[in-house]
């Protein structure tokens, strides 16, 4: 039997293809599947839980710029009980890996939300310490090595799940946290969250958005994220998934070549639902083109 | 991928496309629209079905150009492809006997497709039509094939017109002052109204969580559980 070119394992857990539905961008499934086959995808990561839910952000939410959007969601989702008990079965039942993104405002939130996970049959914990649209959470744990060391170390100590970090570009220091990240065990690390951007009303005179600032992503951040994907895959030893502005195969090419074993898709998703479907049969069709017995060849040759 | 006939401008700043391919949906649904390829803009623009010819298979949507997306939009040409993703939303509840349709501005678009789907549910019903506008009617002329009476209100409040206290279904849509108008006048009367709400999203399949408001039973998507509501459930998101 002809063996699947686009296969990697990550964490342990065999993908068929390293493209991954992006965290908040995907719900658990439900609506895509509707539209598209998504049992083609190599993984979901699931809309970002908080151990007791969240209403989200009020006001503006979503904002187009050149090439990206702004997004303030603020985590707006049913909470990690209703994940575990509700989700991630249904999740289980769609073919894909499984991966479940928790976030928290504080360490105890993030901790019981990993203690509740190990109940439910997911693939990999992101661990998200880069959501930048909640204030006094998420992206606070993620700025500092220290901070982002120890909410990791802690989670490892609990979760009986693989755990992949999910970095914030707004560190001041990023490779520095995804070294720390990996010293306190993290199993692998997915970069990049969005980057802390900004809109003005200037009819009104006031901020687009509520919170002010906003989560920026799209093509527009592409050349930024691959940067920094590059600087943290030679950095680490641990698996890196890159996201950050993917539209076609062609980028997906560049964040490998960079170093990353997957990616993540997200806001091209919006856009185009069966983006990542089209880009996996471009995958495909380069492995044909380049000879190559299985992509992960061109992972980290720059 | 649907494929433009037409895309030509009926008033100032408001244009008529039509094109075929895309799924048949029904009133009150949305496509998402988008140039392909595109990557600036990016997302696709929800755009309401206005009117639909089942026998030809053609979806016609009036527009507003307002922004970067819908500019793009009005440069398109007759035998251009557009994607259009779609027919999402729930749609207007069809309820029977006499309707009453309120429209203001570019929120008479889908009125025009619901009051052709009413006329065709039950041809022997009343359908009155209300159309409010800025400075300049479009579409008047065409509800006028479907509805018993058409009234136009330029520069003023359409709802003021409208009489709440008939045994009737009402349909609104429009902006949020004329919806909450629309709303304080049915809460008056006990009368049934259904409104059709917009807000900014970038998916439309309710995925992304950017339209969600808050609603009697609990957080609702507008994209993906509405856009068309029972008013009394969305007080406080109108």
């Amino acid at each position: 039997m002809q063996s699947n070119p686009l296969e990697l394992t990550l964490c342990g857990i065999s993908l068929k293809n390293p493209l991954i539905a992006a965290s908040g961008t995907f719900g658990f499934g439900h609506e895509y599947s509707e539209v598209m086959d998504i049992s083609r995808l190599g993984g979901i990561s699931g809309k970002g839980l908080t151990l007791n839910g969240s209403a989200g952000n009020k006001g503006m939410r979503v904002y187009e710029t050149p090439s990206g959007m702004l997004n303030s969601i603020g985590l707006e989702n049913p909470g990690v009980q209703h994940f575990v008990e509700s989700e991630a079965a249904y999740m289980r039942t769609l073919g894909p890996a499984v991966i479940a993104n928790l976030g928290g405002h504080c360490e105890e939130d993030y901790l019981e939300g990993a203690r509740l996970l190990n109940s439910a049959d997911i693939d990999i914990l992101e661990l998200n310490i880069s959501c930048p649209n909640v204030k006094a959470g998420g992206m606070a744990f993620g700025m500092l090595p220290d901070t982002a060391a120890d909410i990791t170390r802690k989670v490892k100590a609990v979760s009986k799940h693989p755990v992949m970090v999910k970095l914030s570009p707004n560190a001041p220091e990023l490779v520095a946290v995804a070294r720390a990240c990996e010293s306190a065990g993290a199993d692998a690390l997915s970069l990049v969250n969005t980057f802390l951007g900004m809109a003005i009303d200037i009819k009104k005179k006031r901020p687009v958005f509520e919170n002010v600032y906003a989560g920026l992503s799209g093509p527009a951040i592409l050349p930024i994220a691959l940067r920094m994907v590059h600087q943290v895959a030679h950095a680490v030893r641990i698996p890196v998934v890159g996201m950050g502005g993917i539209t076609s195969a062609e980028d997906v090419l560049k964040f490998l070549m960079a170093g990353a074993v997957a990616v993540q898709v997200g806001t091209m998703t919006f856009a185009e639902p069966k983006a990542m479907l089209e880009i996996i049969d471009g995958l495909a069709a380069y492995c044909v083109s380049e000879g190559l017995s299985n992509l992960q060849e061109i992972v980290g040759i720059i | 991928m649907a494929i433009i006939t037409s895309n030509s401008e009926i008033a100032s700043g408001i244009r008529r496309m039509t094109v075929s391919g895309a799924p048949i949906g029904r009133a009150g649904q949305f496509f998402m629209l988008r140039v392909p390829g595109a990557l600036d803009p990016l997302l696709g623009r929800p755009i309401s079905i206005c009117e639909i010819d089942a026998n030809l298979g053609e979806t016609t949507f009036v527009y507003q150009t307002i922004g970067r997306g819908t500019a793009q939009f009005a440069r398109l040409l007759p035998g251009q492809e557009i994607e259009a993703q779609g027919p999402y939303g729930n749609g207007f509840p069809l309820n029977g006997g006499r309707a009453v349709l309120i429209g203001g501005g570019i929120g008479t678009a889908p009125m025009l497709q619901l009051a052709k789907e009413l006329r065709a549910s039950d041809p022997a019903r009343t359908i009155a039509v209300y159309l409010g506008f800025r400075e300049e009617a479009y579409l008047e002329q065409t509800f006028e094939q479907y509805a018993d009476s058409v009234t136009r209100n330029i520069g003023g409040y359409v709802v003021n017109d409208v009489d709440f206290s008939l045994d009737a279904t009402y349909y609104a849509c429009g902006p949020a002052p004329m919806l909450r108008a629309a709303a304080s006048a049915a809460d008056s009367a006990s009368a049934s109204l259904f409104v059709s709400l917009e807000k900014h999203m970038a998916c439309g399949v309710g995925a992304c969580l950017g339209c969600t408001c808050q609603t009697e039973h609990g957080r609702k998507r507008v994209c993906k559980d509405g856009p068309v509501f029972d008013y009394r459930e969305v007080r406080d998101a109108i």
